[in-house]
């Protein structure tokens, strides 16, 4: 395996007086277990039971390529890559070469990766070169958050806990993208156990905005930043993210990218390590919508480890509602859709602007939506808050024996042990209570909401899409967040894919950084690029 | 009457106690404000700071929500939450079993 080895003083990873005598017996009871065969793991970790079968992929997940991007692989969408590579003109090879060429080049400045497995990624590659592609994922290299068990490469989610965490089996998301064909190039920082942006578990700043390079102090949006840098910067054709308190869609909308965060139950959780297992959802960073459907089609599904995806609506016809519809040369909506605006949204002209070219596309209506009663209380800090039991009970012996393990983010955990039962309860009945009154009061309305903070659809499981919008005058991406009802995420889909049709926003890609030998050298061994404080964890926590 | 609230000894006191009793030694992080210098985990007295504003805060507002009365019953008798809908983990996906 070859790695990228982020010197001790940047990762944080090699600090040796935290007590991980309570990691250590865990590791060594997994390894008994492996050893002993899948039958030793309790049944819902085990992700041994997902059946295998690669869902259908329909034509239009095929798209021809821009000549632009003919020239450079590191340039072409999923779609894309994938009709190249169907049609025998790139080789699988040839363009995870030219990643590992990008990442070899830059990553010392973006710090997107914590591992990069180089070797593997061409095995794998040579390897799928052999077969006749069955999905456009065939023969695509991805990048995947370090919160997402991969068998046999080491598995951290950015934290002194999990440090030396090398995992018997892929979980079952990444488990299902490997059987479409997919490639795996790496692991991709984080926020320490998800709850910030990416920074080593003592909070020092790794992972920069791709836009902004030479200014860390931009937000690269968290807690997905590395995989939401790694594509962004044509390091990775696209990527896993998992969004507890909008870390798929903050990171996507502060660099440019195409972030779905599916209804809850969509994507498999098994062998994820969790934040909070009732808001934890699994989903792609993407270039654009067609590759957010790509990426979704490939890791949604029931799966008997996770019954939480148990009992679902099938999962409708992604790709479809990710391609535009022309009629005389116009794109129209693939289906008349009311856009819900809440009170307030349309304060920028940005948003104005988006909101206009929505107004332009025939079968979009704009319809104004009230927030629905109590809004601010059942979506605010105090009830956001009830989540936190859920951080501190699966980590209590880390709790009892290695407070210091946590790091950075240790407060979080110890607000969860704090939170009686009764409360506890108390906001179960408000989540639903504010569930029903968005279904009442806001989508009896319209089909699609815009959203002013992920945080509300976060708390209750509905999906939501994050994509750019424009920029500011500093030249930093702006985006936009989508909500939709449950289970539609195929509509929120078709109306991005019809405004990315009549807009170029996402086209655009942040300039190469300017990386001299020696600083790049530098910055990989001596930068103290900040830190963030266990206070500004609590106030950015996720 | 009113209940006085807590003063910030009696919330340490509190505090401490409860993570005791679930065996957790708030005594692993480093005494007063600075952060380890180690795993940058905080200083207990930051800590302490932090979940007496939770305890305040999000403790507090949750324990006093009152859910409003469903439809069609008497306030009175709804003040209790002996009839309210079930509460749901997962609300996104109880619309699906509601259905």
């Amino acid at each position: 395996m070859t790695t990228t080895n982020l010197p001790a003083e940047q990762t944080g990873q090699s600090v040796k007086a935290v007590n991980r005598r309570a990691f250590l017996l865990q590791t060594a009871a997994i390894t008994a277990a492996a050893a002993a065969g899948a039958a030793a793991f309790p049944a819902a970790a085990s992700a041994s039971t997902w059946s295998g079968k690669t869902p259908k992929f329909g034509s239009d997940a095929y798209v021809k390529p821009r000549p632009e991007a003919i020239a450079d692989p590191t340039e072409l969408t999923v779609a894309e890559a994938a009709w190249m590579i169907k049609n025998g003109k790139l080789k699988p090879v040839v363009l995870v070469e030219a990643y590992l060429a990008r990442i070899t080049a830059y990553d010392s400045v973006y710090q997107a990766f914590n591992t990069v497995l180089g070797e593997e990624a061409l095995a794998a590659a040579k390897a799928i070169a052999k077969k006749k592609p069955a999905s456009p994922l065939h023969g695509i290299p991805l990048a995947i958050k370090d919160n997402y068990w991969t068998k046999g490469v080491r598995t951290t989610a950015n934290s002194y806990l999990f440090q030396d965490f090398v995992p018997p089996y892929d979980a079952t998301p990444v488990a299902r993208l490997k059987a479409a064909g997919a490639i795996v190039l790496g692991k991709t920082q984080m926020g320490p156990l998800a709850t910030t942006r990416a920074t080593s578990p003592d909070g020092r700043i790794t992972t920069v905005n791709a836009w902004t390079p030479g200014n860390v102090a931009t937000d690269p949006g968290g807690s997905s930043t590395g995989t939401a840098t790694s594509v962004a910067s044509r390091m990775a054709a696209s990527g896993t993210g998992t969004q507890t308190g909008g870390s798929i869609t903050a990171p996507s909308n502060a660099q440019n990218l195409t972030g779905l965060k599916p209804t809850m139950g969509r994507v498999s959780l098994a062998g994820i390590i969790p934040l909070s297992y009732t808001r934890d959802h699994p989903g792609p960073l993407a270039r654009d919508a067609k590759d957010a459907a790509i990426m979704l089609t490939a890791m949604a599904g029931e799966d008997s480890a996770d019954p939480r995806t148990q009992g679902l609506p099938p999962l409708p016809d992604l790709i479809a509602a990710a391609t535009p519809v022309f009629s005389k040369g116009k794109c129209r909506a693939r289906r008349r859709t009311r856009i819900g605006v809440l009170p307030g949204y349309a304060s920028t002209t940005t948003r104005q602007a988006f909101l206009a070219k929505l107004d332009g596309i025939d079968g979009f209506e704009l319809v104004d939506v009230p927030f629905p009663d109590q809004w601010d209380l059942l979506t605010g800090n105090e009830f956001n808050n009830v989540r936190l039991p859920e951080r501190s009970e699966p980590f209590m012996p880390y709790l009892r024996s290695d407070l210091r393990g946590f790091g950075v983010s240790v407060t979080g955990w110890l607000q969860g042990a704090l939170l009686g039962a009764n409360e506890f309860i108390t906001g179960q009945r408000a989540k639903l209570l504010l569930l029903e009154r968005v279904l009442d009061q806001v989508f009896e309305k319209c089909d699609v909401v815009v959203q002013t903070s992920p945080v509300p659809f976060d708390i209750l499981g509905l999906p939501e899409i994050g994509f750019p919008i424009g920029f500011s005058a500093a030249g930093v991406p702006v985006g936009t967040i989508l909500g939709g009802a449950p289970y539609e995420e195929d509509t929120l889909l078709s109306v991005v894919a019809a405004y990315q049709a009549v807009t170029d926003w996402h086209w655009k890609r942040p300039a190469d950084p300017v990386v001299p030998a020696a600083a790049a050298r530098a910055l990989k061994t001596t930068a103290d690029r900040g830190r963030l404080t266990a206070d500004d964890v609590v106030d950015q926590m996720q | 009457m009113a209940v006085t609230p807590p003063t910030d000894a009696e919330l340490n006191t509190m505090i401490r106690a409860r993570l005791a009793s679930l065996g957790i030694d708030l005594d692993q992080l480093p005494a007063g404000t600075a952060a380890d210098p180690e795993t940058g985990s905080p200083g207990r007295d930051s800590v302490l700071a932090s979940l007496r504003s939770f305890v305040r805060g999000s403790v507090t507002a949750l324990a006093s929500f009152q859910m409003p009365a469903p439809s069609g019953s008497d306030p009175a008798h709804a003040a209790a939450l002996s009839q309210q809908p079930a509460p749901m983990l997962y609300p996104s996906i109880s619309t699906e079993w509601r259905r």
